[in-house]
């Protein structure tokens, strides 16, 4: 809970260092926001199923991540590189024993939302039996640091969470642009009939694009450890932001989660500078209320 | 057959009614009450949720409304315990206005997004109540108790939410019959359909919305006047927006048995669950719960057995 720390001027005496500062940090804060949603966006857009624990997946990234860091002294980015692949094939086996019988439910995003709830519900207590109640902080050896530009100062660990988040919303971008498993996502997205036809594999198309998701939220989740406290049932705050992220930026729109997750980040950002600290969260819900009346299919309607 | 049906729900309901006048202890009455006061809510948001298709997550904040409603109203014109709990109807007629007035924006979207929208109504709803130092802040709200032995008012308690609990089933039950639930029902089926057939979908969906949020209101003013202490956190919890959902979904949506079927199930279970286990792991084995039926059991529990029968 560093953020809190900062003096908080009242909103009569606002000068631009303090304005460019928080926007600055929205960006960071937003795109570890977006690297948490674009997961979720895709098994959203591509399987229609609302993966309620993905929040939850992110958070036990962030565990597995502090728990390195603890006892091995290893560095978060290198837990969000070892975390990706053990994530990858846990999801996997959860695709194939929980999601896959689901997909063939007469409603399977109103199943799919019940289950992976369920499932949230697990992964929180599993988190508290292991690592207990308490909030924690991730605190790498440049924890303390930062960077001084001119009048704005860049805490490191922000500044890493930034750097990860960027490079992982690039990865998932390319692998969907450029790789063959990447386009056959895609097709399924956007034509999962034709898709079929040209010989695509859904079920496989299914568990790929699931479990790349839950890396991404790993990856995520470490993110936004790096910039936040957590405790077990953190993932519930986050699961907002990511419905808010998502639906903002268009569900399984890639770049279109980027830049929600930006935006966002610089309403918060500001909110945060400008509001008493309880307003904060007031803020994002009535915006995310209020998108979901006017725009409910984001304000980026182009494709991957 | 008919008859017999009558019969038993007849049977049942006087049971259910003199259950007080054997003085069983305490704990039990409590037990019963919190069953009525689930049974309640899952049949409410049936009307919603189960009927027309419109899953709202965001329940709580009817019942949390009516809770301070209620509380605040007790407190402002000092009410006999008669009174409070008659303040009870204000309270929900309070919290189905909330809802013809979020309604109206909010049925419009469809889907996952409506889901979505009404969570983020409960979330606003609860952060307001709790910046609004006039309802308690985040302190809460004290309520006077009754004069009577905790046996007494505890049975007093029991029976009005039991009468209550027979109101809403009965508007269940009539709903499952009647030309506005067949007209819900054809929203649920294809909206686009039922328009096109001349069904008023706009004003049928904000009818259901309202009557949905009027009962739990009511509830919830019971619940705050039988723990006489209410606190934003414990009524516009979002777990129990969550649970009403999975409890009418656990039994079975649009039918007047599956939320009961599902409410009485899941609390028993967490009820017994939270007194054998460890927290974390009755919490666990719930959450298992939670994906064994939804893979097993798609439709709910009353689907799963009528497709067993036939």
């Amino acid at each position: 809970m560093r953020r809190f720390t900062r003096n908080r001027p009242g909103p009569n005496n606002v000068d631009a260092v303090l304005v460019t500062q928080s926007l600055i940090s929205g960006i960071m804060m937003g795109m570890v926001y977006a690297l948490l949603s674009v997961g979720f966006s895709l098994t959203w857009g591509v399987m229609h199923v609302i993966h309620i624990s993905h929040a939850a997946f992110g958070l036990l990234g962030a565990y597995l991540a502090y728990s390195l860091l603890e006892y091995l002294g290893i560095d978060p980015v290198v837990s969000a590189a070892l975390s990706a692949p053990l994530l990858f094939i846990t999801a996997c086996g959860v695709y194939q024993l929980l999601i896959k019988p689901i997909t063939r439910a007469k409603e399977v995003i109103v199943a799919s939302m019940i289950l992976t709830f369920g499932l949230a519900i697990i992964l929180e207590n599993v988190m508290v039996l292991i690592w207990k109640a308490d909030p924690r902080i991730m605190t790498p050896v440049y924890a303390s640091g930062a960077l001084i530009v001119g009048p704005f100062y860049f805490q490191y660990p922000h500044l890493v969470g930034f750097g990860l988040s960027l490079v992982g919303i690039t990865a998932i971008y390319l692998f969907l642009k450029k790789t063959y498993t990447g386009m056959a996502v895609r097709a399924a997205w956007q034509q999962p009939e034709a898709a079929q036809l040209y010989g695509v594999n859904l079920y496989r198309i299914s568990m790929i694009t699931f479990a790349l998701a839950v890396s991404t939220a790993g990856a995520g989740g470490i993110g936004l450890a790096l910039l936040n406290s957590f405790e077990p049932h953190s993932h519930n705050l986050w699961l907002i932001y990511l419905f808010l992220v998502v639906i903002v930026g268009g569900v399984g729109n890639v770049v279109g989660t980027a830049l929600a997750g930006l935006l966002i980040g610089v309403v918060t950002g500001l909110s945060m500078a400008f509001l008493p600290f309880q307003w904060v969260n007031l803020v994002t819900f009535g915006l995310l209320m209020v998108f979901l009346v006017f725009r409910p299919h984001g304000l980026f309607t182009e494709g991957v | 057959m008919q008859r017999l049906r009558y019969a038993t729900l007849a049977v049942i309901t006087i049971l259910l009614a003199v259950f007080p006048v054997l003085k069983p202890e305490v704990y039990y009455l409590s037990f019963t009450f919190s069953v009525f006061m689930y049974v309640i809510l899952a049949a409410s948001w049936n009307f919603i949720g189960g009927y027309t298709g419109y899953l709202s997550f965001g329940h709580a904040a009817f019942f949390g409304i009516g809770a301070f409603a209620t509380a605040k109203m007790a407190a402002v014109f000092d009410l006999t315990p008669a009174m409070t709990i008659l303040a009870t109807i204000p309270a929900g007629v309070l919290a189905a206005i909330v809802a013809l007035i979020v309604g109206y924006p909010c049925l419009k979207i469809r889907g996952p997004y409506f889901a979505v929208v009404t969570l983020c109504f409960a979330f606003v709803v609860d952060l307001a109540v709790k910046n609004i130092e006039l309802l308690g802040g985040a302190e809460g709200l004290w309520m006077k108790t009754m004069d009577f032995p905790e046996q007494m008012s505890r049975s007093i308690m029991y029976e009005v939410m039991l009468v209550l609990m027979i109101i809403t089933l009965a508007v269940s039950w009539w709903l499952g019959r009647s030309r506005f639930g067949a007209g819900l029902t054809a929203i649920r089926a294809d909206e686009e359909v039922a328009e096109t057939m001349g069904v008023p979908t706009a004003r049928l969906k904000i009818q259901a919305f309202v009557l949905s949020a009027f009962f739990p209101g009511i509830a919830g003013g019971l619940f705050a006047y039988y723990l006489t202490y209410i606190h934003p956190d414990v009524v516009f919890n979002v777990n129990i927006s969550i649970l009403i959902v999975l409890m009418a979904m656990f039994g079975g949506g649009g039918t007047w048995l599956g939320p009961i079927i599902g409410a009485v199930i899941l609390t028993v279970v967490n009820e017994g669950l939270s007194t054998f286990a460890q927290a974390e792991i009755a919490r666990i084995i719930y959450g298992a719960l939670f994906i064994i039926v939804t893979i097993f059991m798609p439709n709910g529990i009353i689907d799963f057995f009528r497709k067993k029968n036939r």
